[in-house]
């Protein structure tokens, strides 16, 4: 289980910092793909859902429901800082505040943007719990 | 007794017409008379199939007595030979359950009785004309026929295009049957008689100008009626028009009729097939026709005339199949005949029940109908698998046999020109795949519009026909042998072998004594190049089956595994994706489908379009033009 | 004996294995190329037991029984394929199927594709199911007329005219050797090499199931075990068409022992992978559906003519 996670990302607003980031992860410089991780095109084929940039009001209901069609059992990673905490956005009339008050956040990988090896490392964690949620559902 | 079951299977059905017209206005009595006339017509068929496939014999039934005296034939007759009958079954198979289909189908228009004493008239009109021996009565019988066809696709007259399409059918049908009756004229005169036993052992070596016309009108005649190309625009306004039982007569039956009037034209009365160009042109014609019609029904919007294209396509394939003029060629196309008649049948069913249902073919409007229409979205798709030829289904056996008939005959000839028509029956196949997935997609899966949410399943009684008609279509598909045993063997040996037919008809011995030879018999064996072997594959297929059900059972506990929604759940989770967005109808348009093919094709579809204008005028002057260029064609080559 | 064949040897098991080794040397090997260290090569079977382990859910607009039993069926008529095709000479139910048969027994796993994409209900799955059919009709010219040229080119040799029979391509190789020493084949097997990754999907000509541009194309609401069975269908399908092409082109090898006949004909396999899948995926972008269209109709197609043409002359 843990040996072939698959990532969706979602960007909910994001300045596309993080998202380069993630997308430079899949390089051939850090290359996650040794490690099973694919991204997909489809929050069905999921297993991990990647969120990035603070949860923006019109991303809200897109964000909530996409959500909702991932398959279980599945692992939430918030991306930088703003999911985590809205970094310097917060109170913003538009930004409706840090990712766990929508879904239960697994790994938080905070940074602005964090490093493609504190990525690698929060997406490894997520395998590694996403493999015990698979076994918790046993 | 058996002697007399021919006339009675015609009489039955114009009895019951003319008794539909008494009673018409009680619907049970007339509903009564209408199903025991089919099912009598049907039943007396039936009756024929021993003595005649099994045992080999032909019947001859001369009308009021009439023999022929001092070997001359002066009257009517109706022969029923191996030929005859297999077109005979597949007319009474396809009327019967069209006509049964029409009863539920029909429930919601008025003036009934009108509609089913044409029916009558109409199934009559091809049951004389498949039944009969002697020329003028298959010319009175197409003559039936015709405006029995051209009064039903007018039947619903209230619907836009109706009567324009029947007056099309009219003109184009008259301009075919007065090419039939000039052609027979021509005969008469030159031979003073109409029987065709007779008339083929006199044209034997015998040909003249005025009879090499004569069998270019007859040919293109009949040519009219089997809707082939350039013939055939006015088959898909007919076929759009007209209540769907009856587009399964037209569509099925009609264009079965002119096959069988061109079978015994060439085949027998000229005795030609021998004669490469005579094939090349027929080759010619059906390899147009396949490809034409199939191009033409992948840019079509709406259901029925996309399946009436496919039919002109599929009665290409028959044709192409006939012209080889090889025993393999003549096994296939006859095979496709019936499978074509079985699987375009239950299309044009599913087609009227979808009408019933929903009140429209128009695949930009229609979608996700099988939800709610589960049956009919299955049935369906075993049409769409049959015709497309996938196995373990009847097309693909006819189709199989076809592809080894013209191959074959471009080795026998070295002529590469064969092997291309293979090539093009296989894209054909193909692109008749992809067409009537396009079909299924905009039809019976994708997204349900608003207005659909409440259609209900079809009715019982037009369940019925269709899933018998699939039924046959599976068996045909998976018992090809017994098909070949009892119905197309017999046939192509009636077809290869004229001498039996006309020792049968004017007593033996005649052939010999007028034309001073006895006539030849063509090989009727022949070697398959591959083999084939259905029920073992699909025997495996379902062993296989088994197998993978065990093992995705076993691979996550499926039951448990697999969730959907409560029936009136609005949980997201099982909204179809869409980046985020809520739920809304966008169901890609049946028209917009297949975008990248007709782009590349767009210079022949923009040329195909202005060609087929809707004036009756070009497709009349069509027809003028294929006259003549066979006129002068025939007249090059004999 | 038969549910040996069907389970084990040549069925289910070994094109589950053979497949998924493929997909995962190709994987592996388009990463080496662009310098990079890629999965590991059972990354697949992880993929596959993976997904075996996930939830399927069956959305609200989808018909239910169409969408759940679609990929089996693809499954079905692949390992039956698999049956048919002589691997390494032996065939497991020779004289039930010929070239023909295999033909369309090789659309039935695209149609099943094509059906699970109508029943998903999805609008992306409606425009990735043209794709895929627009795709179909493409490739299956030249694959018609590469098979009608071997059928032709065999036929002249066995003295039947044409034959489109396995068994006797196999005794056609094996006494004259295998068929692409014909110069007169070489055009049709360079245009075999060409429909491969078509019939697979993999780029160039992954149009149907273009991740980015329509979110998967028809496996887009596919998740759990139907969605574990589609990409084995994938990489089945990677082996059948290798298998395909040396049993065609490549056969009339035989060192006596059977296993490592096996062996040899599975490394051959590899080895057309690399040649036909790998290297065009590594070093080519996504071409649109109707350029696929075109490319096949004119530029492959032209070379299976030429094919047919130069064995029609006898050479």
């Amino acid at each position: 289980m843990s040996k072939s996670p698959w990532i969706y990302h979602i960007n909910t607003g994001s300045c596309n910092g993080c998202d380069i980031e993630l997308v430079s992860v899949i390089t051939p410089r850090y290359d996650a793909e040794r490690l099973g991780f694919k991204l997909t095109g489809t929050p069905r084929h999921a297993d991990i859902v990647v969120v990035s940039g603070p949860i923006t009001a019109q991303s809200k209901d897109r964000l909530v429901r996409t959500l909702a069609q991932i398959p279980d059992p599945k692992v939430v990673v918030s991306l930088g800082s703003c999911p985590r905490s809205c970094n310097v956005f917060k109170g913003s009339y538009s930004v409706e505040g840090p990712l766990d008050k929508f879904v239960h956040v697994d790994v938080s990988v905070a940074g602005c943007p964090p490093k493609p090896e504190a990525i690698i490392d929060g997406l490894a964690l997520a395998a590694q719990i996403m493999k015990q949620k698979k076994r918790g559902q046993k | 007794m058996i002697q007399h079951f021919p006339i009675l299977a015609i009489m039955v059905l114009f009895l019951g017409a003319f008794l539909t017209v008494l009673c018409g206005k009680n619907k049970v009595l007339r509903n009564i008379v209408v199903f025991a006339a089919m099912l009598a017509s049907s039943v007396f068929i039936a009756f024929l199939i021993k003595p005649i496939m099994i045992d080999g014999e032909v019947i001859t039934y001369w009308l009021g007595n009439w023999s022929p005296v001092a070997d001359y034939a002066i009257g009517i007759c109706l022969v029923v030979d191996q030929l005859n009958l297999f077109f005979a079954i597949l007319v009474s198979v396809a009327v019967l359950l069209a006509g049964v289909f029409s009863f539920k189908y029909m429930s919601r228009d008025d003036t009934l009785e009108k509609y089913f004493t044409l029916f009558l008239m109409l199934s009559g009109g091809v049951m004389g004309l498949v039944l009969s021996g002697d020329l003028f009565n298959m010319f009175i019988m197409v003559e039936i026929l015709t405006f029995a066809a051209v009064a039903l696709t007018a039947f619903r007259n209230r619907s836009e295009g109706a009567l324009e399409a029947a007056f099309k059918y009219l003109v184009i049908g008259v301009i075919g049957s007065s090419c039939i009756l000039i052609g027979t004229t021509i005969l008469y005169s030159q031979f003073h008689t109409l029987n065709l036993a007779q008339l083929s052992v006199l044209l034997h070596n015998n040909l003249q100008p005025a009879t090499i016309l004569a069998f270019t009108l007859l040919l293109t005649g009949f040519a009219v009626k089997a809707f082939v190309v350039p013939f055939h625009p006015v088959e898909a306004d007919a076929n759009a028009a007209a209540p769907s039982s009856v587009s399964v007569i037209i569509s099925c039956v009609l264009t079965k009729a002119g096959i069988y009037g061109i079978i015994r034209i060439v085949y027998f009365l000229f005795r030609s097939m021998n004669l490469a160009p005579l094939q090349f042109i027929l080759v010619l014609i059906g390899t147009l026709s396949m490809f034409i019609g199939v191009t033409m029904a992948l840019a079509q919007k709406d259901f029925k005339r996309l399946l009436a294209f496919h039919s002109i396509s599929q009665v290409g394939y028959v044709m192409t199949a006939i012209g080889l003029a090889t025993a393999l060629g003549v096994t296939g196309g006859l095979y496709h005949a019936i499978n074509h008649t079985l699987f375009k049948g239950l299309l044009f069913l599913c087609a009227g029940a979808v009408f019933y249902a929903t009140g429209t073919t128009n695949l930009d409007k229609l979608g996700g109908l099988a939800k709610r229409m589960p049956q009919t979205a299955a049935l369906f798709l075993i049409g769409a698998f049959s015709i497309s030829g996938l196995p373990p289904f009847n097309g693909f056996v006819s189709k199989w046999l076809i592809y080894q008939a013209t191959y074959e005959k471009a080795v026998e000839f070295g002529n590469i020109g064969y092997a291309f028509v293979t090539i093009i029956a296989l894209v054909v196949s193909v692109m008749t795949l992809a067409s009537f997935i396009k079909v299924s997609q905009s039809v019976f899966f994708g997204q349900l519009p608003d207005e659909f949410k409440e259609v209900r399943e079809t009715p019982v009684p037009m369940r019925i026909p269709m899933w018998i008609m699939a039924a046959l279509c599976v068996g045909a598909g998976l018992l090809p042998q017994y098909m070949m045993r009892y119905l197309i063997n017999p046939a192509v040996y009636a077809v290869m072998n004229v001498g039996n037919y006309i020792g049968s008809v004017m007593g033996p011995g005649y052939a010999e004594k007028i034309a001073g030879q006895t006539v030849e018999a063509y090989s009727s064996e022949f070697a398959l190049a591959g083999y084939w072997s259905p029920i073992s594959w699909l025997a495996l297929f379902a062993i296989i089956i088994c197998a993978f059900f065990i093992v995705s059972l076993s691979g996550g506990k499926l039951s448990k595994k697999i969730h959907s929604d409560s029936p009136s759940g609005l949980d997201p989770k099982y909204d179809t994706f869409f980046s985020g967005e809520a739920n809304e109808h966008s169901q890609v348009g049946g028209s917009d489908l297949f975008w990248g093919f007709k782009h590349n094709l767009r210079h022949y579809f923009d040329f195909m379009h202005n060609a087929h204008s809707g004036v009756i005028s070009d497709y009349a002057l069509w027809a003028f033009c294929f006259l003549s260029f066979m006129i002068v064609y025939l007249f090059i080559i004999v | 004996m038969i549910l040996f064949y069907v389970l084990i040897f040549p069925g289910f098991l070994f094109c589950f294995i053979a497949g998924l080794l493929l997909a995962g040397i190709d994987r592996k090997l388009v990463a080496r190329m662009q310098r990079r260290i890629g999965p590991p090569i059972l990354q697949p079977m992880y993929d596959f037991f993976k997904l075996l382990g996930k939830e399927t859910i069956v959305p609200r607009a989808a018909s239910r029984k169409t969408f759940l039993i679609a990929s089996t069926i693809g499954l079905a008529s692949l390992v039956a394929t698999a049956l048919f095709i002589p691997i390494a000479g032996f065939s497991a139910f020779a004289g039930v199927a010929d070239i023909i048969v295999i033909l369309y027994l090789l659309t039935i796993p695209a149609v099943s594709l094509i059906l699970g994409g109508a029943a998903s209900g999805s609008p992306y799955a409606g425009v990735g199911i043209s794709r895929e059919m627009v795709a179909l009709m493409s490739y299956e010219l030249p694959l018609v007329i590469i098979l009608l040229s071997i059928g032709k080119a065999v036929g002249n040799a066995m003295g039947g005219g044409i034959t489109f029979s396995f068994t006797e391509i196999c005794a056609y190789q094996m006494s004259f050797g295998p068929i692409i020493s014909k110069w007169s084949m070489i055009p049709a097997a360079i245009a075999m090499l060409f429909v491969i990754p078509c019939e697979i999907g993999s780029r160039p000509f992954d149009i149907a199931e273009a991740e980015t541009e329509i979110c998967e194309g028809p496996l887009v609401e596919y998740s759990g075990t139907p969605l574990a069975v589609f990409n084995l269908n994938h990489a089945i399908k990677m082996f059948i068409m290798t298998a395909l092409f040396t049993s065609l082109f490549l056969g009339g090898f035989s060192t006596g022992i059977f296993a490592l006949d096996v062996l040899i004909f599975f490394v051959i396999c590899v080895a057309i992978t690399v040649i036909s899948i790998t290297l065009l995926r590594a070093v080519t972008a996504r071409l649109k559906v109707e350029q696929v269209f075109k490319f096949y109709w004119s530029v492959v197609s032209g070379l299976a003519v030429l094919s047919l043409i130069l064995v029609w002359l006898g050479l």
